[in-house]
């Protein structure tokens, strides 16, 4: 073979070597092996209200103590939920650490901003204590993916922002 | 009383000059081949130390006109062959037959660059790092824009369509790019975003492209922080010649059945006619196509449509008048981000690469973008030559969403004036002027205007062996018409030895002032708005290079250079996780260095040429607010070119392998998944005559990757292309 040959079939050859690139992932049903983070089932009730924008699923290290804590969840861009069916499996990839709320937030259709979050934002359902389920369970994720996280969805009682952080009474 | 020169009065004086005609001139005509008799389409005929020039056309025949009466020093190049030279006597009313055959040499010693010093001088020369795109690289990509070919040159490379020379620009959906385009030396970047639209000119106008690495700013200004690209227009060959390009193509289908996005194979199809005529005193050429493609994924369709012409006129032996435009309008759906779970329907997958976020469905884009461009250039004297240039480049663009309609129309109007002033036949002054003003009307960058107005000067001088550039140019910047704000750009190089080897040594400041985009931008990437920042200011940095370009003899060439930037009030795009904002702001300090090797060859017959391009950069950020110094995002740590192309006449087999380094960092997204880029590009080529076939298939292994998080990169695409010229 000459020297032209080689080269040429080296440089096919590196080519072909190369094709590993993205590749299917089906939605998972488990924490992915190496996945850091909060999974589990979020089960749905009720009736996706005509003017469901999407789902987010958020964490928060520290329970909100006012609106103005509000934006401070975790991730940056939360994962969204599918809708139709009558169970989902998530996964919330969130940096190791203890986290007081993990919630599902409904959106309503319209651009969201700071001023109109009450309007346009519902929380939806939240994972609760076992002990207490009147109250928020807490989750700790220490390097690996903590499963079964398990709540409900339920679209028929969902609660506006000011339900949980309710403004201080204003001057007249 | 004393009068003074004005620039009226010295246009009235070349008007009345006269055309060629009228002047004691002569005529030379030939034909340009190679050493076995082949005629050379597109070699460069240039009378020396006058303006005028041609190109041999595809039968490698050319004619100049207008060259004085007496001897005429003619110099013939074209890349690949040696520079010939040869003296004529030209007699007043006469022609005289000068054919020239070119011997095969280094591809790039003893080539005219025109970029590196804002004039012309060899590639030897240059204390800064440049690459070239010759027509030749344009022609056998098939390519339809230019930017598909510039993407193919060492130490480039694009991210979604923004270039990035030794990783300055990054990615900001085409806001602020650190590169400065021109088009025969005219700035092109956009008004309002400052952005680069690579399809103002035509690829057949293209005669090759000169990439300048590192900063630029001592010459040309704000805008090439990071380096300039020059798209250098080639002149109409003698007579009426008609180009003629069809290239119809399709894309592959997803490669796995769980991504099948629609029912039918997606296709793309171009049509484009050039037609030129030249004259001894004009020459001109219109350009008139349109392009569509159904896109390689969901909701990616485009359909472009476009019509250009330029035209010279040489006024006298000494000068010419350019005038050139364009105008072109692109409609596509805009497929911001792919489909993750719960966003489409996504058939069970975690994601789907080549669907859309059904939110963002229907959303589409209508840009147009054109300019008119003037320059008078002038060698008065052997030692004096002056240019004066006009442009207008104007933009405009609405974007169509559910939520919601955007819209800017931009202008960006720039004069200059500059003379080059040889004392010796060791040294020169360049010393010019320049003034920029932009504004922009729209939805999301509000009305605003920025003025930059400046004077440059540089100085070339042969001291022994040494070649020593000094210069330095002082920018004014003006916001809405607010008090001027003043930036000074010095550089300092020198190159050492000529011919088979050259060191290189630079140091400059560059600078590049916001965008009107980056500084006033109010508007929403879902979840996200983007806030503008009125007090953002302009970014400068120091940029020093150590270069070297050896010729491997009949083998070829070698370039190797350390870069090294240390950027301050580096602009970046920050993200407020807790408000959910984005804003451009001033990081504190920034670093990029590397390497950059590129190694041109044809190690075992000179039908077989060989390319190698490496870059090694590395990036840092220095820590701000709570994030710890890191590595800038969007830039590869690795970027590797090979390429081969065996020329058994009169078919052409060629390929390129392109590798770039996953990310070290992007912004948003960072838990998706990401891959290294490794593309296989192959081509075929078969030239009858006038006909001229080719066959290319980028991405020819259908390798699935994306670098931009959530963008899917384009797959596996077949085009094949017909050229008839006349």
């Amino acid at each position: 073979m000459s020297r032209a040959r080689r080269l040429g079939a080296a440089l096919v050859a590196a080519g072909l070597a190369c094709n590993d690139g993205l590749a299917p992932i089906p939605a998972p049903t488990s924490c992915p092996p190496g996945f850091v983070g909060i999974c589990g089932t979020v089960t749905f009730r009720g009736a996706i209200p005509e003017s469901t924008d999407v789902v987010y699923v958020v964490a928060y290290d520290t329970f909100p103590q006012g609106p103005d804590d509000l934006f401070d969840f975790v991730p940056l861009l939360p994962p969204t939920l599918p809708l139709g069916g009558s169970a989902t499996f998530y996964t919330l990839p969130v940096p190791e650490g203890r986290y007081e709320w993990v919630l599902a937030v409904w959106k309503k259709q319209g651009q969201l901003t700071i001023s109109n979050a009450d309007s346009l934002l519902r929380e939806a359902g939240f994972f609760r204590d076992p002990a207490d389920t009147t109250r928020a369970g807490v989750v700790a994720v220490s390097g690996i993916g903590t499963d079964e996280i398990d709540f409900v969805v339920d679209f028929d009682m969902m609660h506006p922002v000011s339900y949980w952080f309710p403004m201080p009474p204003q001057p007249r | 009383m004393r009068t003074r020169p004005s620039t009226a009065g010295a246009l009235a004086a070349v008007l009345a000059a006269g055309p060629l005609a009228a002047q004691r001139t002569g005529v030379v005509y030939g034909t340009v081949r190679d050493t076995t008799g082949a005629p050379l389409a597109h070699a460069v005929v240039q009378a020396s130390g006058t303006l005028l020039r041609t190109t041999a056309d595809e039968a490698g025949r050319y004619r100049l006109a207008g060259i004085r009466d007496g001897p005429a020093l003619l110099e013939v190049r074209l890349i690949g062959y040696r520079l010939e030279r040869r003296t004529v006597q030209i007699t007043t009313g006469d022609s005289v037959v000068a054919d020239f055959a070119l011997h095969p040499g280094p591809l790039y010693v003893g080539h005219e660059v025109v970029t590196a010093a804002k004039r012309s001088q060899l590639l030897d020369e240059a204390v800064t790092s440049v690459a070239l795109v010759t027509r030749d690289d344009l022609r056998r990509r098939v390519v339809e824009r230019i930017d598909e070919a510039v993407d193919k040159a060492p130490g480039v490379h694009y991210l979604n369509g923004q270039i990035n020379l030794r990783g300055s620009t990054g990615y900001a959906q085409g806001l602020g790019a650190r590169v400065l385009l021109l088009v025969d030396g005219v700035p092109m970047n956009q008004g309002d975003r400052g952005g680069i639209n690579w399809d103002l000119v035509p690829v057949d106008w293209a005669e090759r492209v000169e990439i300048v690495k590192g900063a630029g700013s001592a010459l040309y200004g704000s805008g090439a922080l990071g380096g300039v690209v020059n798209i250098i227009t080639t002149d109409p060959p003698q007579r009426v010649h008609v180009r003629a390009r069809a290239t119809a193509g399709a894309f592959a289908d997803p490669p796995h059945d769980v991504w099948a996005f629609r029912e039918r194979m997606g296709g793309h199809g171009s049509l484009d006619v050039t037609a030129s005529y030249r004259s001894d005193e004009f020459g001109g050429a219109a350009t008139g196509g349109f392009r569509h493609s159904d896109g390689y994924r969901e909701q990616s369709a485009r359909d472009h449509w476009h019509v250009a012409a330029k035209g010279h006129y040489a006024l006298a032996p000494a000068t010419r008048l350019d005038l050139s435009g364009s105008w072109a309008v692109d409609e596509y759906e805009v497929p911001l981000l792919w489909c993750v779970r719960g966003t489409c329907e996504d058939g069970g997958q975690a994601y789907q690469p080549f669907k859309v976020d059904s939110s963002a469905r229907g959303d589409r884009t209508w840009s147009g973008k054109g300019y008119v461009a003037a320059v008078l250039s002038r060698a008065a004297t052997e030692q004096l030559s002056w240019t004066l240039r006009a442009s207008w480049l104007r933009t405009r663009f609405t974007d169509f969403h559910r939520a919601g309609d955007d819209f800017s129309i931009a202008n960006r109007l720039g004069v200059e004036g500059r003379v080059e002033a040889r004392r010796t036949a060791d040294g020169v002054v360049t010393v010019g002027a320049e003034a920029t003003l932009a504004d922009v009307s729209s939805d999301i960058f509000g009305t605003h205007t920025q003025g930059e107005y400046a004077v440059y000067a540089e100085s070339e001088r042969l001291l022994g062996r040494v070649r020593l550039t000094t210069g330095a140019r002082i920018d004014f910047l003006a916001i809405d018409g607010s008090g001027l704000t003043a930036v000074v750009s010095p550089r300092v190089g020198a190159v050492i030895g000529a011919g088979a080897a050259v060191w290189r040594a630079s140091a400059g400041r560059g600078f590049r002032a916001p965008s009107l985009g980056e500084r006033f931008v109010t508007t929403v990437v879902p979840p996200f708005r983007v806030l503008p920042n009125p007090s953002l200011h302009a970014e400068t940095a120091w940029s020093f290079e150590l270069g070297h370009r050896r010729s491997l003899g009949v083998l070829g060439d070698l370039d190797a250079a350390a870069f090294w930037t240390e950027a301050v009030d580096y602009i970046e795009p920050a993200v407020n996780a807790t408000t959910f904002e984005i804003q451009f702001r001033n990081l504190t300090r920034a670093r990029l260095a590397g390497l950059d090797l590129a190694v041109t060859a044809a190690p075992f017959t000179p039908n077989l040429t060989t390319g190698l391009a490496y870059t090694l950069l590395y990036t840092r950020e220095a820590p701000r607010d709570t994030a710890p110094a890191r590595a800038l995002p969007f830039r590869p740590r690795h970027l590797l070119r090979l390429s081969a192309d065996w020329t058994p006449a009169p078919f052409t087999v060629g390929a390129d392998l392109r590798i770039v380094s996953r990310f070290e960092r992007v912004l948003l997204y960072e838990s998706d998944p990401r891959v290294a880029e490794r593309v296989l590009d192959l081509r075929f080529g078969w030239h009858w005559g006038s006909l001229d076939a080719r066959l290319l298939v980028t991405n020819a292994l259908n390798y699935i990757y994306n670098q931009v998080p959530r963008t899917l990169a384009p797959v596996r695409t077949l085009s094949l292309s017909a050229v008839w010229t006349y």
